[in-house]
């Protein structure tokens, strides 16, 4: 019976262009979105960086000195320029502002003298930093400068340039790139699943239970001679069922991103992403996800049970989603390791256990505590729907 | 057959409701100390104003609601000892039921004769009487959401009687109907009664009551202040047309009670 129950409210979600789009045309088509639209904005950011033509003020009252003629000898391949000189500084600050000039560069008046003395030459930079990479750009020039300066007097010194570099380090990290991946972005994927894995239990949730109520088709499944816990079960396979294909979705969108859309090319993303994509971790990564998905459903049924329409439902809702949501943001605060204390709290376990999964670190008595944890708070939340649904006043309208 | 024997039914009042309703009163008593029988091929209305308890009644023949007192049996069923039993009997239609709009008559139809377990070979059988009876064949595979109210209706008189029901509660089924929708249902319940079946209907339309029942009992404030047979009844009233001996009869209780 429960069996037949689940089959026809399958259908029925399935039918309901709702829970489609929130169940699986969002999941899949955020990342491609996102990735696509932060490629695409950072490539033409880039490219429009690279050939934009900065007008330069060099602000000086002598315009033959070395700081000019190293200036101007920077090739064009480290962003195109146009020189401008100017005296002094007045009208500087509004032809900026006007964008007429992108930067102006104040040298000393006894640049030469100071530079063959040896001495520091203070050089002021004019810029507006809301004009996103011009720091970048002027950076560039001037550290081609100073590296022909700082050559220049080890040559007159006769000083080989190591002496200022006492400490050769090199670091050998034993980490491999997938625990690397893993405790810095791992947070990104229990992350993932719990934000859609909500949403996709959510419009089932609201739609067979309160929209049933609302449509006056639950008082007519009542009079039927199953038992009302087998109505409850076969209904919340489904609510569960879609949020685990809405996190499943968006981890297919994740995959076509970085697969067949290629919106990431970082080699070690790619490669770390390759990895975990493997039977035994997919496997372990549901096993987690199952008792979590199946907690969302206990938390959200008994509130669609109570409420009298698909609005007051909608509303309660809302705050409870930022509540689940909260402890899902744990994955990304660095040094919150998975323990015996963290794996007893629900949610944040998950979290931490997926994460540790996707760096492989993940060890059996965490991942078993983890997961006894989530399926003690999942049947709670169970029976507590099961409480719910058992009350006369919360099923009839 | 249907009997009821002191039936009481109260719910809690919220903080808010008791505010609405301007009362104290933590518990509202929507039925009190109901008793009655519907037999066999005879049918039975229970008439009353709105907010009586006619509803709450036939939800707890249904099983839907538990009495707080007393007992139900359907079928020689006790309902609050085994309402799953006592539904096997029973087929449940209001004027206000609502359907599964995403699925077709047909779906619809074969979900519920399986919730009663009914057998492939019967509910090929039953559907086909059915669908002729009420001519559905030409939009038994269309989405419940695109149908008529009319075929609508059909739809859940097929849905209602898909198991052959021995008991069938009919709560102000024609209640919103256009008249010829309004019909379907009449004949209905009369062919119900042909059939030997327990049938029971609440409406406040005397024109129908008249049309159709046997028996007959006026709930008013949860309690039964008339019962007897139609015929009785025609013959005692005292007002000059039934709908106004149903209206004295519920100033008379009125007034009783002050």
């Amino acid at each position: 019976m429960i069996f037949t129950i689940f089959k026809k409210e399958l259908k029925d979600t399935l039918r309901d262009r709702r829970t489609i789009i929130a169940m699986i045309v969002i999941p899949i088509l955020v990342f491609p979105l996102i990735l696509g639209i932060i490629t695409k904005v950072s490539s033409s950011f880039e490219e429009k960086q690279k050939e934009e033509v900065f007008n330069i003020a060099l602000i000086t009252e002598d315009p033959s000195n070395d700081f000019v003629m190293q200036f101007s000898a920077i090739p064009d391949s480290l962003g195109p320029k146009k020189l401008k000189f100017y005296s002094d500084t007045t009208g500087i600050s509004k032809e900026i502002a006007q964008d007429s000039i992108q930067l102006g560069i104040v040298i000393p008046s006894n640049y030469d003298e100071l530079k063959e003395s040896n001495k520091q030459m203070n050089i002021s930079v004019i810029l507006n930093e809301t004009n996103l990479g011009t720091r970048d750009r002027v950076k560039k020039y001037l550290d081609i400068i100073e590296d022909n300066l700082m050559q220049e007097r080890f040559d007159k010194l006769s000083l080989d340039r190591k002496l200022t570099e006492p400490l050769v380090v090199s670091y050998v990290n034993l980490a491999s790139s997938k625990e690397m991946i893993g405790k810095i972005a791992g947070g990104i994927l229990p992350y993932l699943f719990i934000i859609f894995g909500f949403i996709g239990c959510l419009y089932p949730a609201i739609d067979l239970f309160t929209g049933e109520k609302e449509r006056k088709t639950l008082e007519t499944l009542l009079t039927t001679p199953v038992q009302r816990w087998k109505i409850l079960v076969g209904k919340m396979m489904v609510v569960v069922l879609s949020g685990i294909a809405a996190a499943t979705f968006a981890l297919v969108g994740l995959f076509l991103s970085l697969e067949v859309f290629e919106l990431v090319e970082n080699p070690m993303i790619l490669e770390v992403v390759s990895s975990i994509l493997s039977v035994q971790f997919i496997l372990s990564l549901y096993i987690l996800l199952i008792p979590l998905t199946i907690f969302f459903a206990g938390v959200m049924i008994p509130v669609t049970i109570y409420a009298k329409s698909f609005k007051e439902a909608q509303s309660i809702l809302t705050p409870v989603n930022f509540i689940i949501i909260l402890p899902a943001m744990v994955g990304f605060i660095p040094g919150i390791e998975l323990d015996y204390i963290t794996a007893l709290i629900p949610i944040v376990n998950i979290v931490l256990a997926s994460k540790e999964l996707v760096a492989g670190t993940l060890g059996f008595d965490l991942m078993a505590i983890s997961f006894l944890t989530m399926v003690v708070f999942a049947a709670i939340s169970v029976l507590v729907s099961y409480r719910r649904f058992g009350k006369e006043t919360n099923i009839i309208n | 057959m249907i009997v009821v024997e002191n039936i009481r039914k109260t719910f809690e009042l919220t903080k808010k409701q008791r505010k609405e309703n301007n009362t104290d009163e933590k518990i509202a008593v929507a039925v009190d100390d109901v008793s009655f029988t519907c037999e066999p091929g005879r049918i039975f209305s229970l008439l009353g104003p709105n907010g009586a308890g006619k509803t709450t009644t036939l939800r707890m023949l249904a099983g839907i609601l538990q009495p707080t007192k007393g007992k139900i049996e359907i079928q020689g069923v006790d309902v609050s000892i085994n309402a799953n039993e006592a539904r096997k009997h029973i087929g449940f239609l209001t004027g206000s039921t609502g359907l599964y709009e995403r699925l077709t008559p047909n779906e619809l139809i074969k979900y519920f004769a399986d919730l009663y377990n009914v057998s492939d070979e019967d509910f090929k059988k039953r559907k086909e009487e059915l669908y002729t009876l009420l001519d559905m064949h030409d939009f038994q595979n269309k989405r419940i959401g695109r149908l008529s109210t009319g075929m609508k209706q059909k739809v859940s008189i097929s849905r209602t009687m898909i198991h052959d029901p021995e008991v069938v509660i009919f709560d102000e089924p024609t209640s919103g109907l256009d008249v010829i929708t309004a019909e379907n249902i009449i004949k209905l319940i009369g062919d119900c009664k042909k059939q030997g079946k327990t049938v029971i209907f609440s409406s406040h339309i005397m024109s129908e009551v008249d049309l159709l029942c046997d028996d007959l009992a006026i709930i008013h404030k949860g309690g039964i202040v008339y019962e007897g047979t139609m015929q009785q009844f025609r013959e005692n009233m005292t007002a000059d047309n039934l709908t106004a001996e149903f209206i004295r009869i519920i100033n008379a209780s009125n007034n009783a009670e002050i």
